[in-house]
Order: C-alpha cells, then structure tokens, then sequence
C-alpha cells in the first residue's frame, strides 16, 4: 500500500467513524417563524443576527443520502458564535485582523463566519480540494491566500486540518491553526461584545485559484448590507413563508452571501446539501425542494445542467417542485437552451418555467448587480449575428434565416446602482452598443486586499467597477454577450486565463510571457481551454514530457483537461508594449486549427 | 476484507474507466487517470457515483487529492471498504 494512503488514515477513519446513529430524530427548523419578519435593513452582521435569534428559523444541514445531520437555529448560532468569539478575543488580536477558515458546507463554518464578526476580526472562506491529484497545488492555494491576507489564524474541520498545516508551515503572520475542537478548548475570555461599525471591513472574498497573485475582495458591512437589501427586497422579494435550498459552495460569493447571508437577514431557514454530494447526485437537490417546500433556490446554469442530464425520468414522479418560485441563475453566461431543456424535463415535476430568475453579478460587487423581473421567467432577444460582429451592435432580428445570436435579459441594477457600457476608450455608448459592463454604486468592494496593482486594474475614476464582462444596455436592461478573454468559465467554474499561465511558467521549459491562455467553444458551448506555449525543445520526449506535464498541473489546480499546442518561438502574437495578447492568440490558434464559426465578436481584448 | 473483494473493486474501475473513457486500450492499474485517462470532474462524479452505489461506501473528498493512478484509488476503496 502506498504511503499517500497511510498518510490519510487519521483523517479517514474520523470521517468513517459515525455510526448510523439517528436515533437523534433531528427535526429541521420551521417555514414559518414566531418572529415578525424583517426584511435586510440592519447596519451589520451581527445586529442582523441578533434580531434573527429571537425567532426559530435557521439552517439545516443534509447528507448525501437526504438525511438531516444537524441544524443551526439562528438563536443557536448567535449563542455558539458568541462562545467562540470570547475564545478568539484569548489570542488579542488587533480589530480587523483576518481569520481564514477553510469553507465545507458545515455548521461549524458559519458559527466560525460570525464568531469574527462578533470578536471584530474579519473571516474570510477558502475552498476544499476537489480535484484529482490536486494535493500540493492545494496547498500552495491555501499559501496563497494565507500570505496574501496576513491571516493570524486559520481554521478548519478535521478532513482539511492537515492540508492548512502543510500550508501554514512557511507562512510569516500565522499564529494559530487548528480544528474547531482545538478553539473550544481554549478560554472563553468574559468580555464585553463591542458592536461592529458600517464603515468597517465584513470579510474577503478571494476570486481566483492563483498561486501567485491570490485576490481578496475587501467587502465593508455597509456594502455587504446594501446588496443584501437589494437582493432581498427588489430581486427576490422574499416573504415571511420563503424558505431556500441551496449546494452552492460558501467559499463561493453565490453561495455565501445568497445563500446563508440573504436567508439570515430575512429570518428565513435553509436547507443545505454538500456541494460534492450535490454534483454527485444533483437528484438530492431536488429531492430537498420538494420535500421541505422550499420557494427559492439558486443556481448557476452548470447546475441546472447536471440536472437535466443525471436525473432520471423515473425520478420525476416523487418530485413536486410547483413550489418553487424563485429559481436565481447566475455566476456565468446563461444559455437559453439550457434554461429551456431544464423547463421541459422538470415540468412533468411540476416546475413552472416563469421561476427562472436570471441575475448578473460578481464578488467585486459584493454578489449581486442586476435581477431580471421576479416571476416573469427567463426573456431573451435575438440579434442579429452579423451587425454584431461587424459593428458591435445588437440589432433585433428582422428577417427569417439570417444567422442570430440570442442572449438572456439579466434585469436592472438593484437601487442606487448605476451599470454603463463603455468602448476601449472608456466613452460611455449608447443603447444597444456592445462594449465593457461597469457598475457603480454602494455594493462595490473596496478594492483587494494588499494588492494595489490589481485595484487599480478594476477600479476606474469614480469608483466605477470594470467587471471584466461585455454586454449591452436595452431599455434599461442588461444584456451579457461574453466574457473578456481574462476568464475562461468550464463546467460552471470561473478560470482566469492568467492563474495558467502562471502554472506554466512555473516549469523551467517555459520562460515568463510565453505562455498563452484562452477558451474556444464548440458548437453546443463546451469550452476548451487551450494553453499554446513558445517552446524551444526540439527532442519527441521532451516535448510529449512537458506536454503532459502541463496538462497534468492545469487538471490538478482547476479540474478540467486542456489542449497544449507547442509552438516556435515568437509566434504568440504581442502587443507593441511587449504584452501577449490573448485575443490575438486565440485568434492565430483558430486559424491554424481550421476551428469553423469561432472568430468572435465577444471579447474585447485584455484588461 | 479478502483479497477477491480487492480484484472486484479494482475490475470494476477498469471496467467503468474503460467505458467512460471510451478508448480501446487496455487499462492497466499504473495508469495515470489524469494525464492518461484523462478523467475529468464530470467523468469523475460519475465514476464515485458508481463506486459509492455497488460497494456502499462514501468516498471523501479530501481523500483524493492523493490519487493519480487506477491503483491509488482501488487502495483507497478497498481501505474505506474495510474500515466499514
């Protein structure tokens, strides 16, 4: 047997040490609370959280085979998370210092998530390992983050704690890690509580898998409460009889703030369900939807599609999903077709296709920027694909049997935000033009945390957001037709084309700046990513060894397969500053493949 | 735990493998399923899936972060197998 299994055995046979013990008869929290319901509106987290535990809703945990594991009624939460911030206050830690946990879909998480908040420290979520293989590049991840926020303290349950010491090990600023467990044993200090401030930093969000240049999203209490406010009064209207499902992950901004803040701040309960257990049997989710009535219920289009896809007709009988009234789709480009075989399968299920809820945000906005209409389903427009390409115009279709592109209306911003489209030279164009989406308005982070160069990448003058993304502007209504070239989005999973170059250049074949990064679709939207490299090796070996290895690190850090094209020095098209150009790149790689239909109108260029 | 139940566990990766990867060729236990195979998460939930469903158990996540060959995971199947 091999010494990587012998080196699992303590977390493993903790996790198999449960016994099917549910004699416990856990009963999930109510719909309907005892509390007069109030919809966001609080100053902070913690004063949202105080007013939630005096009612008995809360959160509700499930296992893979749909079977309650615990639950968490906000009153439980509040009085645990109390616990726990008397403990942290025992390491005197200055306001504001940051304490990183790694994020399962766990109770013990959010008591975590709130303790800081309650102690004055600002948490942020990193993610569990999902991938094949993926063990040492995790750990430089979780390095990553680690350094980049100067964390005093990590946390996480006993299945990752080995991984976070791995990656503490070298870290300058770390004082402390260790399990849940390990904090419970240390002293609760009796202090007093001091209330957080509006003007205060709520947490990080990190965006990106990279080793090298982690981004953390600083997120004040004032924004995170202003988008609340929006998502729960204008997008979702929620209701005193709502209640939500969700497998989004809370190291996601989705699944974070829509689905454990938003439920919070209206007093709401959620049912929860692991991520992995989820991609596995997508089934569970629905199962939960069903079963508990729950009315809203987020996604992003990737989710939707394993469920179309895994879920079998057989399956369809026991679901009642007319409850259902709020179906949000986010966190990528939303196909239309995608919508529509989700509609069709579910509807025998009772699924009423006017639930979809297109949205359009991003973590550098908190979560949300604008909601289509509740209850109006999805609505989209056809254009006609030539104009687009030819003058970057969206131009409703006129005639049959011309070639068109559809797109899906992502809604209005929420109040007191302002989303404009600009050309290359940040003049502002008119309705229907196609160019770069920024947002303005309270929701808009503060910048990321300690790395000024890339702040100033995303924040223009004004504080206007640039988000990365192209779309256009139609009676008020945003439309999103691409991303720049920076993102590449597989499976559901946002990839910046620099985390693998990155990667690349890591491998002492590949100098710096000669490595290339890009997505190419095919004809039903499955992208592939393609990492063409200037390559100097002449040996079969040498090459077919990098080749391999290349596509075998880019699977461990993002889980997906890679085409890797090597190709002769100076080939990589640059720009007259020196810069490779991704667009021109991708551009070349489709010319010399013979890729049919693949010349798009879609990107921009690089930010 | 017995050794034929190592030999079931380990037929049926290469079987499923085999299938899900579509190919002719002959999967050996050595075999890379990253750089090899070319496994990816969606094949991957599928092949757990399978797993978890014949032999009863539930794989963890963590748990695979350390394995790259067919090999690697019918240890880590078996090893969870009879720990149950």
């Amino acid at each position: 047997m091999s010494s990587t299994i012998t080196k699992l055995n303590a977390p493993l046979t903790q996790a198999f040490d449960f016994q099917p013990s549910s004699e416990l008869q856990l009963t999930p929290t109510p719909t309907l609370n005892t509390l007069t319901q109030q919809l966001a509106g609080f100053d902070t987290l913690t004063s949202a959280l105080e007013y939630a535990a005096e009612g008995i809703t809360g959160y509700n945990f499930y296992d893979a085979k749909g079977n309650l594991r615990s639950v968490l009624p906000y009153s439980a939460l509040r009085q645990n998370a109390r616990i726990f911030a008397r403990r942290l206050f025992g390491f005197g830690l200055p306001r504001g210092s940051r304490v990183a946990v790694i994020a399962d879909t766990s109770q013990e998480f959010i008591e975590l998530f709130f303790a800081c908040r309650y102690a004055g420290l600002v948490p942020f979520a990193m993610p569990i390992p999902v991938n094949l293989g993926s063990h040492v590049i995790y750990v430089q991840q979780l390095r990553g983050m680690l350094e980049s926020s100067q964390a005093s303290i990590a946390l996480a349950n006993i299945d990752y704690i080995n991984f976070l010491e791995e990656a503490a090990k070298e870290t300058t600023c770390i004082q402390w890690v260790g399990t849940p467990e390990k904090l419970s044993e240390l002293p609760a200090i009796n202090i007093e509580l001091q209330p957080n401030y509006p003007d205060e930093t709520a947490y990080l969000q990190f965006t990106s898998g990279s080793t090298r240049t982690p981004r953390g999203v600083v997120i004040t209490e004032r924004a995170l409460m202003c988008n609340l406010q929006g998502i729960v009064c204008n997008g979702l209207e929620i209701k005193p009889d709502d209640r939500s499902a969700s497998w989004l992950p809370f190291y996601h901004d989705m699944g974070l703030v829509g689905l454990v803040l938003a439920p919070m701040v209206t007093q709401i309960s959620v049912d929860y369900l692991a991520t992995r257990d989820f991609a596995i049997r997508p089934l569970q989710w629905l199962r939960l939807i069903s079963r508990n009535r729950c009315t809203v219920a987020f996604s992003q289009p990737f989710g939707l599609k394993l469920c179309t896809l895994r879920v079998r007709e057989s399956d369809l009988k026991e679901l009642d999903l007319s409850c259902w009234r709020a179906a949000g789709i986010g966190a990528e480009m939303i196909r239309p077709e995608t919508l529509r075989n989700f509609a069709e399968k579910f509807a025998s299920a009772g699924f009423d296709e006017s639930a979809f809820l297109p949205c359009y945000g991003l973590a550098e906005s908190t979560l949300a920027v604008t909601f289509s209409k509740i209850g109006k389903g999805c609505r989209s427009i056809q254009v006609d694909s030539k104009t687009l390409i030819d003058k970057r115009m969206a131009v409703r279709l006129q005639a049959d049997g011309r070639k068109q592109n559809e797109f899906v209306n992502c809604g209005r911003p929420l109040p007191g935000h302002t989303v404009k489209i600009v050309d290359e030279d940040d003049q502002q164009l008119s309705e229907m033009m196609v160019g770069s989406v920024l947002v303005h308005g309270d929701s808009v982070m503060k910048g990321y945390y300690n790395n000024p160069e890339e702040t100033s990448k995303a924040l223009k003058s004004d504080n206007w957001l640039d988000t990365g993304d192209i779309g256009f502007l139609f009676e008020g209504d945003l439309f999103i037709t691409g991303r720049r070239t920076d993102v590449i989005i597989v499976n559901g999973r946002n990839i910046r084309a620099q985390d693998i170059e990155e990667l690349a250049e890591q491998q002492p074949e590949v100098r710096s700046r000669e490595a290339s990064a890009f997505g190419v679709n095919d004809e039903d939207g499955t992208t592939t990513i393609v990492l063409v490299i200037e390559c100097r090796l002449t040996s079969v070996t040498e090459r077919q060894s990098l080749t391999t290895r290349l596509q075998q690190f880019v699977y461990m850090a993002f889980g997906v397969n890679c085409v890797v094209e090597l190709v002769p020095p100076h080939t990589l098209p640059r720009t007259s500053s020196g810069k490779l150009s991704r667009f021109a790149a991708r551009q070349g790689y489709i010319q010399r493949t013979n890729l049919a239909g693949q010349l798009s109108f879609v990107e921009s260029g690089d930010r | 735990m017995t050794e034929s139940n190592y030999d079931e566990i380990m037929q049926l990766l290469c079987d499923r493998l085999s299938s899900l990867t579509n190919s002719d060729t002959q999967i050996t236990p050595e075999m890379n399923m990253i750089s090899q195979l070319s496994i990816d998460s969606i094949k991957l939930l599928n092949l757990i899936m399978e797993i978890e469903d014949t032999f009863d158990v539930s794989i963890p996540i963590n748990a695979l972060t350390d394995i790259q060959t067919v090999r690697e995971l019918a240890d880590l199947v078996h090893k969870i197998k009879s720990a149950s």
